[in-house]
């Protein structure tokens, strides 16, 4: 099966890459555990500022692993490599590339929140990372990596890949409930913020840790993004014109 | 077989391919010849469905190429002008990916990869990643790769292009041993040697019109298979005969600095295009 295909060539390229896929995985959220939760100790609704940071670095780096994964190796298949070519003429189904691609960009998304989850165990005492945590994490890396295959596949030169990192992956980092809660934030850029998938994922990996239950408004956000950027990368691929 | 129904490719105001219409026997060693900028390698992408055509239809056996015609495109295997693999694959993990993409069992991949390469002479790099091999390395990998799924139709878009004389013939053996196979090829090239080597018909294509298509050897017959060139003082002239006599007459009354030889496809080009193919 095509998606199989697709794992292998992802699985190829994470065991060549092992040790610079992990160390590029712990350097920003480490950074960020250093000066905001350890460095800068405040509080935050009573609460250790590190307990409100770590969930929100977890989704974080579900976002940044997943989309970087599928960005980066899309944009030089397609543009530079070429490598894309032999996909497209196989008989191989597009639609099992893509699903292939979104399933393996999770998979790295996932990866990374580990990685993470494992370097914050002595920091983290009392939050709870259950399988929900997880859905969710494998949930918001599909998102991100089919946003990926969109942008890569409207990508005029090889350049444009760090330019979707610097103007939508960044933004999101700072704003999407990862440092602080947008309830703060003035009512009209508020709601904005809130709809975008990273917010709903920080939030709801949040509250299980808090040991709440998370809303399934997230899960619909989520999950519309999924089919919205799924169906716009399932067309490109079959139906654009100069790929 | 092949059919081309009045294929076009437009981008933007351009239009590189231009109302394409041809077909391509079951088993034939086609040749597609133009000089650069003519259109060749659009179609050819647009055979291996990267591109989609502005309007127009591939058939291959009689059903509409598109991109989800799994079962038209398991046929296909196409070998492109810039080396389209992963470059941080080895060979091993390039047969292999191939091998997945067409569905073939892991055992069959192994044993079939093994032969290609060490009929390749590649054996010994099986696991050198590809962006360590030389040109002529990759471009017999690329061969490889294609080989691998044994297809009913090789696409090959300027195979020779940028290498030396020698490696051009080995791989000219080497195609004419693939056509044995009972393979339909289809080769773009702007060689004019090459086509005449290999190919049983080629169509001539420029600004993406086909001007011309026959067998080598028609069309050369068609403008005269002898020439007499007379070199003039800014340009060279060159005049066709279908006979060495009526040749050899003209060369008689023409200037001392002129020339007799047998004519080629670059000068049937020349009189269907009005330029040279380089």
């Amino acid at each position: 099966m095509g998606i199989i295909t697709v794992l292998w060539e992802k699985w190829v390229e994470f065991r060549r890459d092992f040790y610079k896929i992990t160390v590029a995985a712990m350097i920003s959220p480490l950074m960020y555990l250093i000066i905001f939760g350890l460095g800068i100790r405040t509080t935050s609704h009573g609460e250790p500022y590190i307990h409100f940071l770590v969930p929100g670095l977890v989704a974080m780096v579900t976002m940044t692993g997943s989309f970087g994964a599928i960005a980066q190796s899309m944009s030089v298949q397609r543009l530079y490599e070429k490598a894309l070519d032999q996909v497209m003429v196989s008989p191989t189904p597009l639609w099992q590339f893509i699903t292939g691609q979104v399933i393996g960009g999770s998979l790295r998304g996932l990866y990374a929140a580990c990685v993470i989850l494992v370097m914050t165990i002595p920091v983290r005492h009392g939050l709870v990372f259950n399988w929900l945590s997880f859905l969710i994490m494998v949930l918001n890396g599909m998102v991100f990596a089919t946003l990926a295959l969109v942008l890569s596949f409207l990508a005029k030169t090889y350049s444009d890949a760090p330019r979707f990192n610097t103007y939508i992956i960044m933004p999101m980092s700072f704003l999407c409930n990862t440092f602080f809660s947008t309830e703060e934030m003035p009512d009209g850029f508020r709601q904005i913020i809130d709809i975008l998938p990273l917010s709903q994922a920080s939030g709801m990996i949040r509250s299980i840790a808090n040991g709440e239950a998370p809303g399934a408004i997230g899960f619909v956000i989520l999950f519309a993004y999924l089919i919205i950027l799924g169906g716009i990368s399932v067309f490109f691929i079959y139906r654009k014109k100069n790929l | 077989m092949i059919e081309l129904k009045d294929l076009t490719k437009k981008f933007g105001d351009f239009t590189a391919v231009d109302g394409l219409s041809f077909e391509i026997g079951t088993g034939e060693f086609f040749g597609l010849l133009g000089p650069n900028g003519a259109g060749k390698t659009t179609t050819i992408s647009m055979l291996s469905t990267v591109l989609l055509p502005t309007s127009g239809e591939i058939y291959i056996d009689g059903v509409r190429l598109t991109r989800g015609a799994s079962e038209q495109k398991r046929k296909l295997a196409v070998i492109t002008q810039e080396y389209s693999m992963r470059q941080d694959m080895t060979m091993d993990e390039v047969m292999e990916y191939q091998g997945r993409l067409y569905y073939l069992p892991k055992k069959e991949i192994k044993k079939r990869a093994n032969e290609l390469l060490e009929f390749a002479g590649l054996s010994e790099y099986h696991r050198r990643t590809v962006r360590h091999l030389s040109g002529g390395m990759k471009r017999k990998l690329m061969i490889c790769r294609a080989l691998l799924i044994e297809p009913e139709i090789l696409l090959l878009d300027e195979p020779t292009a940028g290498m030396d004389a020698l490696s051009r013939r080995q791989m000219w053996n080497l195609l004419r041993q693939v056509s044995g196979r009972d393979m339909t090829i289809l080769l773009t090239t702007h060689y004019i040697e090459e086509a005449e080597a290999l190919c049983d018909r080629v169509a001539m294509i420029n600004r993406g019109k086909l001007r011309k298509l026959d067998s080598p050897e028609s069309l050369i017959r068609e403008i005269g298979e002898f020439t007499v060139d007379e070199t003039g003082e800014h340009d060279l002239k060159s005049t066709h005969f279908h006979t060495r006599e009526d040749a050899i007459r003209y060369l008689e009354s023409a200037s001392a600095d002129s020339t007799f030889r047998q004519t080629t496809l670059e000068d049937v080009f020349i009189e269907v295009a009005g330029r040279k193919i380089t």
